[in-house]
């Protein structure tokens, strides 16, 4: 069974790292470990012994951690002496127990015993090679399989077992043997002599039995809450296909009413219609006399500013004079362009009374209005660049905020059904009781046929919402339904970042409430066969000069939901690590039913 | 290391420019006022004569005055030198002149031994002298300088008349003008775009003309994104190539244009004979190049038709803006010759640690320590060898360098100890900018102390760099430079340990805001050098403090410190790498003759970051990158921060198990890159080498620069192109000579030959005669391997010989120099037997063995024993197999060890 674990932060398959899963920080050097190991044992070696299969090697045989001075003496040694006595862990008679480990060469697994017989020659797993069994582990490398140096290092790509009495054997790449660096718990990777190593199976074992209950226990619990949550997930479905059958049949009956109501409205402001044309031509000829009046109005005015700006009497206004006014300064860059100047004269270099009173003043109108008001003229090119500039951007601000609270009050009358009713107070018609009536019931009908409306477009809305909740994918067994809507929460030193899920995944700085969105719900993105370990929410908010964010959640078995870490693997590129009941039931999750039994 | 991403990105994204480097920011010569004045003059009106009259012989050298005609108030001296090993130093400088000229401090390896002079024949028109079998002419009027080898004309110096030396003057009065300087516009200030050179003493250039007759190229120069072989520059082709260390956003290829490091040292090369030129002057410097090849069109028909040749000849052309005139001329006779007279007078490369020369992981940049321990890991499982982790600016708090950044990085003493728990490294970044901030100690004390560049006006230089406002150490303030070594100090700089080396970037210097991206030339340091005299050096004067700092630190270990700019003599202090390129087939291509360049001129601990720094590179682009990465000295992967996570074990299985392939071939070659490096120090011999340094005398070898030799024995010509099948490589050494494919042990004989390239091939030899020691048992670091056996592989050639040598140390401390603890070990193999003898009468208590010999090309294949005898092993029988595919024998489990001489016969 693959099994798998977290080390400082990475997840790797147990069968690697178990031996590190001592109750010890990760970020401490192996050196350190092997000290605070070393202690443990210390204390505990006499009770440990009582039960303990396989001491030290030190103390079971001695040769091993002492006698080798350099490798000039094994190999002399390896190629006349009894291999038996030097390459064979010999059997351990347990101190006052019955046990016994059968002996094999070095770094053999029990289940591959039977291919090293020490009475025949030995061939390759491969058969590519046919050896003399002394040249078994000496050392040197004759089979390309490694299959002949179960025990050194000298074949590249061979493999290494450590017994791991107490905790579990585990598979070494043989280059990890006699490197200086205590790999496997019983320390038998190292044997040279030149690195001591603590054995520290029991400690690890027993360190992984916990933690392997824990998890189990973890997985059970885990299970029911994810059996549970799938029951909800199916009810809440199911509840959904029902309100989604229950609105279809109100949006039958809303549809309806709406067309009952279409019918009264429509007739309603027949009548309303016909009514009103009094009142119409009325307002017309009441429209007609005031542009007049208006047109009048602004022919004085043009009138009398034609007399103002012609500086030199000579019946024309030209370029000079309309340079003369700042008021014309349409980009308020401090000076009247004699572009600016030729747009108020109809293009030309000067405009008689007529054309200015048709063309000019239209455009001078509220510029003059403006000046008149709030503008002001720009600073002198004297003044110092900065102040300028910042004299500008006031400029710009108040011009902007002037449009701004003009646009808006547009918007606002649009609004308004009929504007100039509401805004011209002065005007307003009376209608007589009849046409009053007729009015107040076309208002009437069109207030319930809008009602009826609404109601069908807000059903409507929430069989759109229900349908795309249902074609959301909440897993097989509908366990994930149940954390739609909500959202959880994981806080570093410098960001908040939050995982809602099916929706999306946000960073929100402590120091401000500005929101980034690390990518909105994309799909499932675990490896194949296993698709519902990981969510991918993507297009997110683009990165300077790069990708739109990203982020990639990965799901654990866990008592409760629950976002673990926070990452940022590729620049914008987001993973989340989150625990749920939900994923209680992923293969290569964390869960625990981990191999770890002994190996005798 | 990466770049203005606030400034110049944010300008180029709003302008949409394709991200390259923009030629606009850098000067042309045309744009720089001493490089127009001199290219100006004409060739044949040299204005120079010496006057003999006033001649001095000493035993070493000869003197004498240099009138210019123009302007005999000028007061010039020549002063030409013979310097022991076939070298001439030739110095021309003012006597009691306005200002004093720089001449570089930290380029030569102390003062160049002299060497006995003899004068042959004098008169008032010439003089000619003689060294060994070198003899120089000198003419008086117009100067002119004849170097022989022999009686063979190899170099002549003002032969056409460009010689140059702008003395200090006043400047002239209004409507006054200079005879010499003309009214060059920029000769008494100079703008380059919005930056402004206040030139406070005035025009100062120097310059002088080289021919080489006989030579058919030129190379060296670096750093340049260019070929091996320099090429024809002048009016209306290429611009002169430029010296000037720059900090060049995405520098482009096939480009003269100035990268981050200058090293002014040229040779001139032809089948018969090679010399050299080092021009020992720190200050921006331009060099115009012809070779008559390049000549007209008409000649080269002629010379096809007819059969017949003229001589091939190049010339070289040295510009430089300030500094004294002084100049070597390394007079050869072969290339090797060449290269190790400037090693002989700038210094080597001292024996790196063997993890040095391991597998470099970088990244700009690693986000935490839980990150560096991650990648590390991953690592191990994934079996991929790993010896340094790097970490680039982001490791500090807020770019104040020797700080740690308090979040991510809050205990380097764990992180630091997680990586030594495996045999594992760390290199950090230090910058010479420093942040201006109050409170930041190192601001604080230089402020107090006065150890910042100062500007004309005396005030403290303030630039803009990675911290934002920066000012400057000024590295050539004695009291500064012992201040900052002390920093290095485990005591000071926290976290770091004896296993922690230093990564020096940023250091051309790069000035964000600056004239070109670097410091105005008219800022002053100690000294009251003007940073004009001193630019092409600060980068060296800089590490130079580092590298003291490492002393200091760790004086048992020898230090490990990156450089991104150099000049001459940086070698002495640190690596190089080709700077900030990119994921790109061309620029894989580049690394080869980039590093081969820097190899050349002194510089051999070289590479190119593996990947290619900006930009994200495909999975084959990053396969090939490996494949040829691993057969440069300095083998690194870098990234920039806006690319794609790209450590290897990221990658599919298949694309994996290459990467990992050449990785391991790297560490199994380790022994071969050590004895290399031990070699370069006892010999100055680069580490890797063009064809052209071995086969001087083929004429094919000499545009080749996608080929490099690994020392003698190791041919590698790297797949530089998308999607290649095969490729074609030149194996030179004629007919008789024998080469094998590393991996298939396959034949082929000197000549050109189509290899076929799956996406696993490496395309690398062994010469044949050559015995190469291997170690091939993979192991996850260089560290662990210390005492693993070697293979040897005995590569016969035609005569069913080999040769090779091993050196062995404790890999790490200065006991190798200090107490003779190594071994230097001679293998021979003739005769079908195998020799192992110590070269030098020293000794090293290894536990290193051989438990391989692999002889390539057999003539017997019917050997089944061997008979091995030594000292310890008395006689003994070893098991001898024939291999039928590889075609080679295999003699099993020698297990004698490398300290014992021992013989192996084939019986």
């Amino acid at each position: 069974m693959v099994t798998s674990q977290t080390i400082f932060g990475i997840v790797v398959p147990t069968t690697q790292i178990e031996k590190r899963k001592i109750p010890i920080k990760p970020d401490v050097s192996p050196a350190i470990i092997d000290r605070v190991v070393k202690n443990r044992w210390n204390k505990k070696q006499i009770l440990w012994s009582m039960v303990l299969l396989v001491p030290p090697l030190s103390l079971v045989y001695p040769t091993f951690s002492s006698s080798r001075r350099t490798k000039m003496n094994i190999f002399t040694s390896f190629r006349i002496s009894n291999l038996n006595l030097l390459f064979l862990i010999l059997p351990f008679i347990g101190v006052g127990r019955s046990s016994v480990e059968v002996p094999r060469p070095r770094g053999v697994s029990l289940s591959r015993l039977a291919l090293y017989d020490p009475e025949k020659d030995f061939t390759c797993f491969d058969g590519s090679n046919t050896i003399p069994f002394d040249q078994v582990n000496d050392d040197y490398c004759d089979c390309p399989d490694g299959s002949d140096e179960p025990g050194t290092s000298a074949c590249p790509g061979g493999s290494f077992q450590c017994t791991n009495a107490g905790f579990k054997p585990e598979i070494l790449s043989s280059d990890r043997v006699n490197d200086g660096i205590c790999d496997c718990c019983d320390g038998t990777d190292e044997y040279s002599g030149k690195k001591t190593c603590v054995n520290n199976c029991l400690e690890v074992g027993r360190a992984a039995r916990e933690e392997a209950a824990r998890l189990a226990e973890l997985f059970k619990v885990g299970k029911q809450l994810r059996a549970e949550l799938a029951q909800e997930g199916q009810k809440m479905k199911n509840e959904k296909q029902e309100k989604l059958n229950e609105l279809a049949k109100n949006r039958e009956e809303a549809e309806n009413v709406r067309l009952e109501r279409e019918e009264i409205k429509k007739k309603a402001e027949e009548l309303e219609n016909k009514a009103l044309e009094y009142y119409r031509e009325l307002e017309d000829q009441y429209k007609k006399k005031k542009a007049e009046q208006e047109a009048e109005k602004l022919k004085e005015e043009a009138l009398e500013n034609f007399k103002k700006f012609d500086s030199n009497q000579d019946g024309l206004i030209d370029i000079a004079e309309i340079q003369s006014r700042s008021s014309f300064d349409r980009d308020r860059n401090g000076q009247v362009s004699e572009e600016e100047a030729k747009l108020f004269l109809n293009n030309q270099d000067s405009v008689e009374l007529e054309t200015f009173i048709e063309k000019s003043w239209p455009l001078m109108k509220p510029f003059v209005s403006i000046d008149s008001s709030m503008y002001k003229p720009p600073v002198t090119d004297s003044e110092l660049e900065g102040e300028e500039q910042e004299g500008h951007e006031e400029q710009e601000k108040s011009l902007g905020e002037l449009e701004e609270g003009e646009i808006e009050q547009d918007e606002e009358d649009e609004e308004e059904a009929e504007p100039e009713e509401t805004q011209e107070e002065e005007h307003k018609v009376e209608y007589d009781e009849e046409t009053q009536k007729l009015v107040d019931q076309a208002t009437e009908a069109r207030n319930q046929y809008d009602d009826a409306d609404r109601d069908v477009k807000s059903i409507n809305d929430q069989i759109r919402q229900i349908e795309e909740s249902l074609k959301k994918d909440f897993g097989p067994e509908e366990e994930f339904a149940s954390l739609e809507g909500q959202c959880f929460e994981f806080k570093n030193l410098e960001y908040t970042y939050k995982l809602c899920p099916f929706e999306k995944t946000v960073q929100i700085p402590n120091s401000n409430s500005m929101e980034t969105s690390l990518g909105r719900w994309g799909k499932w993105d675990g490896p194949s066969g296993n698709s519902y370990s990981a969510m991918l929410y993507d297009n997110g908010q683009n990165c300077w000069n790069g990708p739109n964010r990203s982020t990639k959640v990965n799901l654990f078995c866990g008592g409760e939901n629950k976002v673990t870490s926070v990452s940022e693997p590729n620049r914008c590129e987001y993973a989340f690590d989150f625990e749920t009941p939900a994923a209680c039931h992923i293969a290569g999750s964390r869960d625990g039913e981990a191999d770890v039994h002994d190996e005798l | 290391m990466g770049r203005r991403i606030f400034l110049l990105g944010l300008v180029l994204a709003l302008l949409g420019t394709p991200l390259a480097v923009d030629k606009n920011n850098f000067k042309t010569c045309e744009q720089s006022s001493f490089c127009r004045r001199l290219r100006k003059y004409e060739p044949g009106n040299s204005v120079y004569h010496l006057d003999l009259s006033s001649l001095q012989v000493n035993e070493n050298s000869i003197e004498a005055s240099l009138v210019n005609s123009e302007v005999p108030a000028a007061n010039l001296k020549l002063h030409l030198q013979a310097v022991v090993g076939n070298i001439f130093r030739v110095t021309v400088d003012e006597v009691n002149g306005l200002h004093p000229r720089y001449k570089p401090q930290f380029a030569l390896n102390g003062e160049p031994q002299v060497n006995k002079l003899e004068v042959l024949e004098r008169n008032l028109e010439t003089v000619t002298v003689k060294c060994g079998s070198n003899k120089v002419k000198v003419t008086a009027n117009p100067l002119k300088l004849e170097f022989y080898q022999s009686e063979q004309l190899v170099a002549v110096v003002n032969g056409k008349g460009l010689f140059a030396f702008e003395h200090y003057r006043n400047k002239p009065a209004e409507g006054e003008t200079d005879v010499q300087i003309k009214d060059d516009p920029g000769a008494w200030e100079e703008n380059f775009k919005s930056h402004h050179d206040s030139k406070p003493r005035g025009p100062s250039a120097i310059g002088a003309d080289f021919s080489f007759p006989g030579s058919e190229r030129a190379y060296g120069l670096p750093e340049h994104g260019d070929y091996l072989p320099l090429r024809t520059t002048g009016t209306g082709g290429n611009d002169p190539y430029r010296l000037y260390n720059l900090d060049v956003f995405e520098y482009e290829l096939d480009s003269t244009m100035a990268t981050y490091g200058s090293i002014p040292v040229l040779y001139a090369h032809g089948t018969k004979h090679t010399v050299g030129v080092f021009w020992h002057n720190a200050a921006e410097t331009w060099v115009d190049i012809n070779n008559s090849k390049d000549g007209n069109m008409v000649s080269s028909l002629v010379n096809l038709v007819s059969g017949s040749k003229t001589e091939a000849n190049v010339d070289a052309r040295f510009m430089s803006e300030s500094g004294a005139m002084d100049f070597f001329v390394l007079m050869g006779p072969t290339p090797r010759d060449a290269v190790k007279q400037y090693a002989s007078l700038t210094g080597v490369h001292t024996l790196p640690q063997l993890f040095a020369l391991a597998y470099h992981q970088s990244r700009w940049n690693y986000n935490d320590q839980d990150d560096v321990t991650n990648v590390v890991a991953k690592f191990d499982i994934h079996n991929m060898p790993l010896d340094v982790m790097w970490l680039d600016i982001e490791y500090t708090d807020s770019k104040k360098y020797f700080t740690w950044d308090p979040i991510k990085f809050s205990q380097p003493e764990n992180m630091v100890s997680n990586l030594t728990g495996t045999g594992r490294k760390l290199v950090v970044i230090i910058d010479p900018h420093i942040k201006r901030e109050a409170g930041y100690f190192l601001h604080e004390d230089a402020l107090k102390y006065d150890f910042y560049v100062k500007n004309k006006e005396g005030n403290v230089y303030e630039g803009w760099c990675w911290p934002g406002s920066s000012s400057y150490l000024d590295v050539y303030n004695p009291a500064a430079q012992d201040y900052y070594k002390k920093l290095y100090s485990l005591e000071f700089f926290k976290g770091t340990t004896h296993d922690v080396w230093l990564w020096n970037d940023m250091n051309e210097p790069s000035v964000f805001n600056g004239p070109e991206v670097t410091m105005p030339k008219d800022m002053v340091h100690y000294g009251g050098w003007e940073h004009r005299d001193v630019h092409n050096e600060y980068a060296s004067a800089y590490i130079r403090i580092t590298h003291q700092g490492l002393l200091l630190r760790s004086p048992h270990r020898r230090p490990f410190i990156l450089t991104r700019g150099h000049f001459a003599g940086s070698q002495r202090f640190a690596a190089t790498w080709t700077g900030d390129n990119e994921a790109k087939w061309s620029h894989l291509a580049a690394s080869l003759p980039m590093c081969l360049s820097e190899a050349l001129s002194g510089l051999s601990f070289c590479g190119a970051d593996v990947g290619g720094f900006f930009h994200n590179p495909d999975p084959e682009l990053l396969q090939r990158w490996y494949q040829g990465g691993i057969w440069l000295p300095f083998f690194r992967a870098h990234a920039h921060i806006d690319t794609r996570r790209r450590e290897p074990f990221l990658y599919p299985d298949e694309v994996m198990s290459n990467i990992r392939h050449s990785l391991r071939l790297r560490y199994a070659h380790l022994p071969l890159w050590y004895t290399l490096f031990w070699e370069h120090e006892t010999t100055g011999e680069p580490v890797i080498r063009p064809l052209f340094y071995h086969y001087p005398e083929d004429e094919k070898v000499l545009d080749i620069d996608n080929t490099v030799l690994v020392g003698q024995s190791v041919l590698a010509r790297p797949v530089t192109t998308a999607g290649e099948t095969s490729v074609e490589v030149y194996l030179p050494g004629g007919s008789n000579a024998k080469w094998y494919d590393i991996e298939d042990y396959n034949l082929y004989q000197g000549g050109s030959h189509k290899v076929p390239v799956s996406l696993d091939k490496h395309v690398v030899f062994y010469r044949g005669g050559s015995i190469i020691p291997r170690k091939d048992r993979p192991r996850r670091s260089s560290t662990v391997m210390h005492n693993d056996p070697f293979t040897l592989y005995v590569a016969l050639d035609s005569n069913n010989a080999a040769s090779g040598t091993l050196y062995v140390d404790d890999y790490q401390s200065f006991e190798y120099k200090n107490d003779k603890k190594y071994l230097y070990v001679h293998f021979k193999f003739e005769n079908n037997k195998l020799t192992s003898s110590l070269i030098d009468k020293t000794d090293y208590a290894t536990e290193e063995w051989i438990e391989r010999v692999i002889i390539l090309g057999p003539v017997n294949k019917h050997v089944s024993k061997a008979k091995i005898t030594s000292k310890s092993l008395g006689v003994a029988t070893l098991e001898v197999s024939y291999d039928a595919e590889y075609k080679s024998l295999t003699i099993r489990k020698p297990a004698v060890s490398v300290r014992e001489p021992f013989t192996i016969e084939l019986v």
